[in-house]
């Protein structure tokens, strides 16, 4: 997409912030792996999280979710907070039901898939539509072909997922996720698993998502894509927010030495493989 | 009393190993064999005593050799039987082992020119021990349990003295939970062994993650 | 020696009672070990420690005790409790409650076997958690386990040799009878090893059937 067309759709985020995250704090055991990350990303932003691996991008949105629970600090989702309840003596877990309805508006597509091979592609869509909104058979399988549609996936509704390519696979849990309406979608690394060739195809589908005003948080390590499409992208290293802004600052004159080495690593390696 | 038939009980289920380590090893390369009638031949052994029921096995050693003029006291009855049904266990255990270990290992010992027998004893042998150690552990426990069977040819071994015992005291509650404990405290530590080994090899399953 | 068929013909009926008894207690047995062997699983991938701890005891004992021993306990320690049980049932729930320990085990490993990303991902649909165990935990669990689960069945019909000691007329038992009977050793002897050998062969084949048609 061009960088014009790009501006005129969703330059200017407008509105309260969808997701705010506050001095966020993550250890598993005496590890640290995040330190106090702050983020806000507002309806219809576009924001890629780049970093070394390691550097605790992965569980800055998998906290986001609430997959990793998260000890200090807030994540909240359209206002509310996302884990956690306040009761008179101090902050508590919140119920499994309360989490799902705050994380409601969020749908995950992550790195390995995580389909459910047991289920056939139209079964693996449709399934939340009728434990969850209890839709009946006709209409989730209306709402299910058409978000396969999108994807284009939808001559492949009745096979299983162990018949489908990696990046066919990763389209049908994009429609999955999309099934459900929601208005933010986190991606985990969604092309990390896949053989190159299949990369484009899902990088499609994203862009077109992304086009149509989709809010989307995205850990990728596809630094063309996140140059391309991204109207923020931040850099992660050891646990914190290095470095933020438009992609073509951030790429173009990186501040901080450490975004100028991973960018000259990535070069390098990229380079190489051409 | 109990005492005494526990360790009954715990040597004769070792001596019955360890005579099946070598009769399953045996067995083991009669399955992996190239001439083809000795191979169907420890197929057919395989399949018949592993799909037949160990007492049914016991009883027909016990029975039916003295009538083809083989006359033997039920203690030796109890070692064949236990021995020849291990041995097929061990063969599919160690055949499992042997299938972990690299083709190449063997074409390049093979190209050296070192001898088929000297390629088993010397190089898959050892190798495979260290990989069917805890697969050993768990058919010596279950040779430890089964081995209660033989009670009913008369060998007084834990399960045995524990009736003999119920006979005289009339509480077969207690004794016989006793006798159960006797055999928990046995293959408890079998099971604890087996558990050091499999760490020791790495092959442990990762931590356990709740529903 | 010579092989006498006419015996055998003469004690058709008993030793074909024995097998449908053989078949019927074992299939009882069968499911009460799946049933109990489920919910253990369940339990030892609990939250709660201590269920988890008691679940952990229960396979550990099941697993170290032989299954005479159980039995035993049951038929001939039983009454002590005022718990008179017939052979026959004392034969289905001795062996469920034992095979029950056996199944718990390959249960709780199929449940872990299956990638949390799966889980995950169904969280995040909102998808509760138990609907997430019956929906996508079980059905994929039970064709991770067919193959083990069969082996287990197939140990559970030989254990079921032993019920003969407890009085059950099953199998092993009627062929004793005929061989006290006839003092022929060869002939009941084989015949039972034939008929054992064609219901494992049988539950194998089932085994694998299922397993074929459950497959993607």
């Amino acid at each position: 997409m061009a960088d014009a067309e790009k501006l005129a759709l969703n330059a200017a985020p407008n509105g309260a912030p969808i997701i705010e995250v506050r001095d966020l704090h993550k250890r598993f055991g005496s590890l640290e792996v995040l330190k106090g990350i702050e983020l806000e990303v507002r309806p219809s932003e576009v924001v890629c999280i780049i970093g070394p691996s390691g550097s605790g991008k992965s569980t800055l949105l998998r906290s986001m979710a609430f997959l990793e629970e998260y000890e200090d600090g807030e994540v909240l989702i359209e206002g509310r907070l996302l884990g956690y309840r306040q009761t008179p003596s101090g902050r508590r877990r919140d119920t499994d039901r309360n989490i799902d309805a705050v994380r409601n508006c969020i749908g995950m597509v992550f790195q390995q898939f995580n389909l459910w091979p047991h289920k056939t592609t139209l079964s693996n869509v449709t399934e939340a539509l009728r434990v969850v909104q209890k839709m009946d058979r006709a209409s989730a399988e209306k709402r299910a072909m058409e978000n396969l549609e999108k994807v284009g996936m939808r001559s492949k509704a009745h096979e299983y997922p162990g018949q489908l390519s990696g990046g066919q696979q990763q389209r049908v849990a994009i429609a999955r996720a999309l099934a459900k309406q929601p208005r933010i979608m986190f991606f985990d690394e969604p092309t990390s698993a896949l053989d190159p060739e299949l990369v484009g195809e899902v990088l499609n589908v994203m862009q077109t998502l992304a086009k149509e005003g989709m809010t989307m948080v995205i850990v990728t390590h596809e630094m063309g894509f996140a140059a391309r499409v991204a109207d923020r992208v931040i850099f992660m290293d050891q646990g914190v927010v290095v470095e933020q802004g438009a992609p073509a600052d951030l790429f173009e004159t990186p501040r901080s030495n450490r975004l100028r080495q991973f960018l000259e690593t990535w070069n390098e390696r990229s380079s190489g493989d051409g | 009393m109990l005492a005494e038939g526990a360790v009954f009980t715990a040597s004769l289920s070792l001596c019955a190993i360890v005579l099946g380590v070598f009769f399953g090893l045996l067995l083991c390369f009669g399955l992996m064999s190239k001439n083809k009638s000795l191979r169907f031949a420890s197929k057919v052994y395989r399949s018949v005593w592993r799909g037949t029921p160990l007492l049914v096995q016991l009883l027909i050693i016990f029975y039916f050799l003295p009538h083809a003029g083989i006359n033997l006291p039920p203690l030796g009855a109890a070692v064949i039987a236990l021995t020849m049904n291990t041995a097929a266990f061990q063969a599919e255990i160690y055949r499992g082992g042997l299938m972990t270990i690299p083709n190449g290992q063997i074409e390049a010992a093979r190209m050296l020119g070192i001898s088929t027998f000297a390629i088993r004893k010397n190089i898959l042998t050892p190798q495979m021990f260290r990989v069917v150690l805890p697969s050993l552990i768990n058919e010596t426990i279950s040779i430890l349990k089964n081995s209660s069977l033989i009670s009913v040819i008369g060998v007084t071994e834990l399960l045995r003295t524990s009736q003999q015992i119920v006979a005289t005291t009339y509480r077969p509650f207690e004794v016989y939970i006793l006798a159960a404990l006797a055999y928990l405290a046995m293959t408890i530590s079998l099971a604890a062994i087996g558990r050091y080994f499999e760490r020791r090899l790495g092959k442990g399953q990762r931590a356990a993650h709740v529903l | 020696m010579s092989f006498d068929f006419d015996l055998l013909v003469r004690f058709a009926p008993l030793l074909l009672s024995g097998f449908l008894i053989t078949v019927v207690i074992c299939f009882f047995a069968g499911i009460v070990a799946m049933i109990v062997g489920l919910i253990v699983s369940l339990g030892l991938l609990s939250k709660f420690a201590l269920l988890r701890w008691l679940c952990r005891i229960y396979v550990e004992v099941m697993r170290g005790t032989p299954i005479l021993i159980v039995l035993f306990l049951m038929y001939y320690g039983g009454p002590s409790f005022g718990l008179t049980l017939s052979a026959e049932t004392v034969g289905i729930f001795g062996m469920g409650l034992y095979g029950g320990g056996y199944f718990a085990e390959i249960f709780r490993s199929g449940f872990q076997s299956i990638p949390i990303g799966q889980i995950e991902a169904a969280r995040m649909l909102g998808i509760g958690k138990s609907a997430i165990i019956w929906r996508i935990r079980i059905p994929q669990m039970l064709t991770l386990i067919l193959p083990p689960l069969t082996n287990q069945m197939i140990l559970l019909v030989k254990e079921s040799a032993v019920l003969s000691i407890i009085t059950v007329a099953e199998l092993t038992k009627n062929t004793t009878q005929m061989v006290n009977e006839t003092f022929a050793t060869l002939e009941p002897y084989l015949a039972a090893a034939i008929l054992y050998w064609i219901l494992i062969e049988g539950i194998a084949l089932l085994g694998a059937t299922i397993e074929k048609r459950v497959k993607h």
